[in-house]
């Protein structure tokens, strides 16, 4: 994954079906889809659009009932469950919905976690912790736990953890949604500058018209199928 | 490192259910010390009072002796084996005796007897027999006619101290019948039935001229400076004393019954043991499955970013020893108060009989060791093994399962 423009991801026509009760939901129905580095990346639909399954499908977190996702030239269904979770420690950082720290862990821990798992020497670690909390601009509280946090602040940690371990692409599922509106589009600011500064992949699901707006791309998705696919003309940052 | 951080802190998130946990873990554990230390005390009391009444540690008889009673079948060479134990260092004490049938009668009733010939001053120092005396005194040097009698033998002659009863037994080589008439010079009890009831005590010299033994005995009995009642001076014993004919047995091989029990004992306490470590497997599977169901989101998030299904097995594995080891630690502390009370005061089963054997001191519970490593130790195993099923539950969870269930 060294490659610039290369592509991160790819998903061929992928299906997902699974059980509800005793329904059987038709999550994604035929999604291809390819992201490549660099990309600000939405993917945005109504409820039950298949949003969150297909981050999960491009992630390696969940199979295909049918179709193939293909992560670093490798199909996730030829990966051991080893495999892919050292994939997902060193390529994916994930942001989810309702930041969901580790509670007993501090702020340091929490962002550290990655990298004791990738057993990055302790002094780097402190050195990369020290920058990345100043960069989303909780410097000084890395010994709080998550619940002497703001939701915001712990939304922050999340993207702090997700960028740590300088993963190729960073995967976000609804990052605003337990957001006040303020807080969010500042949280989608700091993402998007990331993006700008370090080049860094963002691939985020939304159903907020906001965070579309600030997308380099957007993917829509509709009753698990993929309604447009558009690069934006005014580029990352740019509001209409 | 982190995956420890992890699983300690974790079973503190709630506490009232690890407090709950550990403390059903730690009073299983404290029991299972308090049940082990009550045991070695009881055991080492039962020892006591069965080898400190009468019987002694060891005893050398003549071979097949215990097998017949025979009256002529005496120690063989007893003048060299009283000098070999003399100069016995391991031995301490030892008091020669006869031992014969007869029948004991009284103006009011007959019974069949065992009749020791004592010599007094030795059984001081073996028996309890001067100690059980109820009514009357020991026996004296100038008191060749009187005789000790158990309790219950005495209500069933129906006789008292000082009244005359006769002793009948057969002779030595020629089993011709001999009498001789005694006084009731002492009455003992010792709280147990076999000796109370069928046993009477009389001068040695006396109960070798009924047996006409000259000066021959039936049986040696022995205490050791080592008081410990498995230790090796048993076997040594048997070797240097099983010669020329005679036979020289420990405790353990002249009380059958309660060789048993005690082998008995140990198979009870493994089986306790795993009873409780069997509960407390079951609370640890319980509190961990609850902890985990609890925390399914958390498990997928830490498989989401990267964590292997090993390290998620991992996590649960030291989270049980976690709880086990602060279960542990409370019923170590547990134990150590319970046992440690009772092995001052002691534990009141006096005059209780068991095993044909009747307590008569109070039970001081043992506290050894290996009760506070051992036992632990054997805990959290069990934890571990306990631990396996929700490890690998953890191990296979699929993320996107549960990150999808638990939003």
């Amino acid at each position: 994954m060294q490659n610039k423009n290369a592509e991160l991801i790819k998903a061929i026509d992928v299906s997902k079906q699974y059980r509800s009760g005793e329904i059987m939901v038709d999550a994604l129905n035929s999604v291809s889809l390819t992201i490549k580095r660099g990309e600000f990346t939405a993917i945005a639909g109504p409820s039950g659009s298949g949003k969150t399954t297909l981050l999960y499908m491009i992630s390696g977190l969940d199979i295909p009932s049918s179709g193939t996702v293909i992560l670093d030239g490798k199909p996730v269904s030829a990966m051991s469950g080893r495999e892919q979770s050292d994939f997902r420690r060193d390529h994916i950082g994930f942001i989810f919905q309702s930041y969901n720290l580790i509670p007993v862990l501090t702020v340091r821990e929490n962002i550290e976690y990655i990298m004791l798992l990738q057993r990055v020497p302790e002094g780097e670690r402190r050195l990369r912790v020290s920058e990345i909390l100043e960069e989303v601009s909780l410097g000084g509280m890395e010994n709080r736990l998550p619940t002497q946090l703001s939701g915001g602040q712990q939304q922050r940690v999340a993207v702090a953890r997700a960028m740590v371990s300088r993963p190729d692409i960073i995967l976000a599922d609804e990052p605003t949604a337990n957001l006040d509106s303020h807080t969010g589009e500042s949280l989608i600011e700091m993402m998007r500058q990331l993006n700008e500064r370090r080049g860094m992949t963002f691939v985020f699901s939304t159903h907020e018209t906001m965070i579309m707006e600030r997308a380099k791309r957007l993917v829509l998705l509709k009753d698990g199928q993929i309604e447009k696919d558009e690069i934006r003309s005014q580029g990352p940052g740019v509001r209409d | 490192m982190i995956l420890l951080k992890l699983a300690w802190r974790n079973i503190f998130r709630n506490k009232r259910r690890t407090i709950l946990s550990g403390i059903a873990i730690g009073i299983g554990l404290a029991s299972l010390i308090f049940t082990d230390a009550l045991m070695i005390g009881m055991i080492e009391s039962m020892i006591r009072a069965a080898t400190g009444t009468f019987l002694g540690q060891a005893q050398i008889h003549a071979g097949g002796f215990r097998e017949t009673f025979e009256v002529e079948k005496t120690i063989h060479d007893l003048d060299n084996v009283i000098r070999q134990l003399s100069s016995d260092a391991a031995v301490k004490h030892y008091a020669v005796r006869t031992q014969a049938f007869g029948m004991i009668s009284s103006p009011a009733n007959v019974s069949s007897i065992i009749f020791y010939g004592i010599d007094p001053a030795m059984e001081k120092h073996i028996s309890k027999i001067d100690e059980a005396i109820q009514k009357g005194s020991y026996l004296a040097k100038d008191t060749t006619r009187r005789l000790l009698i158990g309790s219950r033998l005495a209500e069933t002659m129906e006789v008292d101290l000082d009244d005359r009863v006769v002793i009948t037994t057969a002779q030595a080589t020629t089993g011709q019948l001999s009498q001789e008439m005694f006084r009731i010079g002492g009455i003992f009890h010792f709280n147990v039935k076999e000796m109370d009831s069928g046993v009477v005590f009389m001068h040695l010299e006396k109960a070798r001229s009924i047996l006409a033994l000259e000066n021959d005995a039936h049986e040696i009995s022995v205490t050791f400076h080592n008081t410990d009642q498995n230790a090796d001076q048993f076997l040594s014993f048997r070797e240097r004393y099983s010669q020329g004919g005679n036979e020289a047995l420990g405790w353990r091989d002249l009380l059958k019954e309660l060789d048993a029990l005690l082998n008995l004992s140990d198979f009870t306490k493994y089986i306790i043991a795993l009873i409780l470590f069997g509960i407390v497997a079951l609370i640890i599977l319980n509190t961990l499955f609850t902890s985990l169901y609890e925390r399914l989101f958390e498990f997928g998030v830490l498989r989401a970013i990267g964590t292997r299904p090993s390290g998620m097995a991992y996590i649960v594995l030291l989270e049980a020893l976690s709880l086990s080891a602060v279960s542990g630690l409370f019923g170590i502390c547990i134990g150590l108060i319970v046992t440690y009370t009772f092995s001052i005061y002691g534990i009141d089963y006096r005059g209780i009989e068991f095993a044909e054997v009747t307590f008569r001191e109070l039970i001081y519970p043992v506290m050894t060791v290996h009760q506070y490593i051992e036992y632990p130790l054997w805990i959290m195993l069990f934890a571990l093994v306990a631990g396996l099923y929700p490890a690998l539950f953890a191990a296979r969870l699929v993320p996107a399962g549960v990150l999808r269930r638990s939003m």
